[in-house]
């Protein structure tokens, strides 16, 4: 457990300095690079999340299948 | 955990630094563009009143004005010493010479190139409207240098501390 909430924590730090310079590019209009800087940080989270339910499903496969 | 700490400070405090410097460059640009029409102003006044030779007005700009503009003037000088060197030569080697430690851009010093092409040339009132003519042009500029620093001088200082914390958040 001591390393998901490491994991919880560092996906809540990107998710807020992306929030951050979102705005800022937003406010000097630059629409186009905000769009790609929430793609990116979406992408990159989706992936941690990815690798954090796949140790879950082998965590379950090997309580119901006895591997 | 200790090695860790070290390491994302000095991350954090390069990106940051990086972000100042690149917002410096926006706040110098205006200020500089700003001396250089101070510059013109003074070398209108010699030359209009003054009398003076070109050679000798570069020298007294040199001593009057603030640091990077004055270098380029003490350049164009020693070069005007050289017997046998044309105004313009001089004054575009003296501009190539400048621009490595100013944060002109490229349209600025190409305003100030044409101006050297006219200097030297034509008589006193022909000069003075040369570098009315300048002027006009540098305060066009600076306009839109002050526009551009109001845009994105913040900005890119944010920008900077907010990669380097984005950079350590990866990396942990």
């Amino acid at each position: 457990m001591g390393i998901d909430v490491g994991l919880i924590f560092q996906i809540a730090g990107v998710g807020i300095v992306i929030a951050f310079i979102n705005t800022l590019l937003e406010q000097i209009n630059k629409k186009e690079y905000s769009q790609w800087v929430t793609l990116f940080g979406f992408i990159y989270i989706l992936f941690m999340v990815a690798q954090i339910l796949e140790q879950l499903f082998t965590k379950i496969k090997s309580v119901f299948l006895f591997q | 955990m200790i090695v860790k700490l070290i390491g994302a400070s000095l991350i954090l405090i390069v990106c940051t630094v990086i972000g100042f410097e690149i917002s410096s460059r926006y706040r110098q640009r205006p200020k500089q563009i700003r001396q250089f029409r101070t510059a013109l102003q003074a070398l209108e006044a010699e030359i209009m009143f003054g009398h003076i030779p070109l050679k000798e007005a570069s020298i007294r700009l040199s001593k009057q004005l603030p640091s990077p503009i004055n270098q380029f003037f003490d350049h164009f000088s020693r070069l005007l010493d050289i017997s046998d060197i044309q105004v313009k030569t001089a004054w575009n080697n003296s501009l190539e010479n400048i621009t490595g430690f100013t944060d002109l851009k490229k349209s600025d010093i190409e305003i100030l190139s044409q101006f050297g092409e006219t200097l030297g040339k034509h008589d006193r009132y022909q000069q003075q409207k040369q570098i009315k003519l300048t002027m006009a042009h540098l305060e066009r500029e600076e306009d839109e240098a002050l526009d551009l620093q109001g845009k994105y001088e913040k900005m890119v200082k944010n920008l900077g501390f907010l990669i380097g914390l984005l950079i350590i958040i990866l990396l942990i």
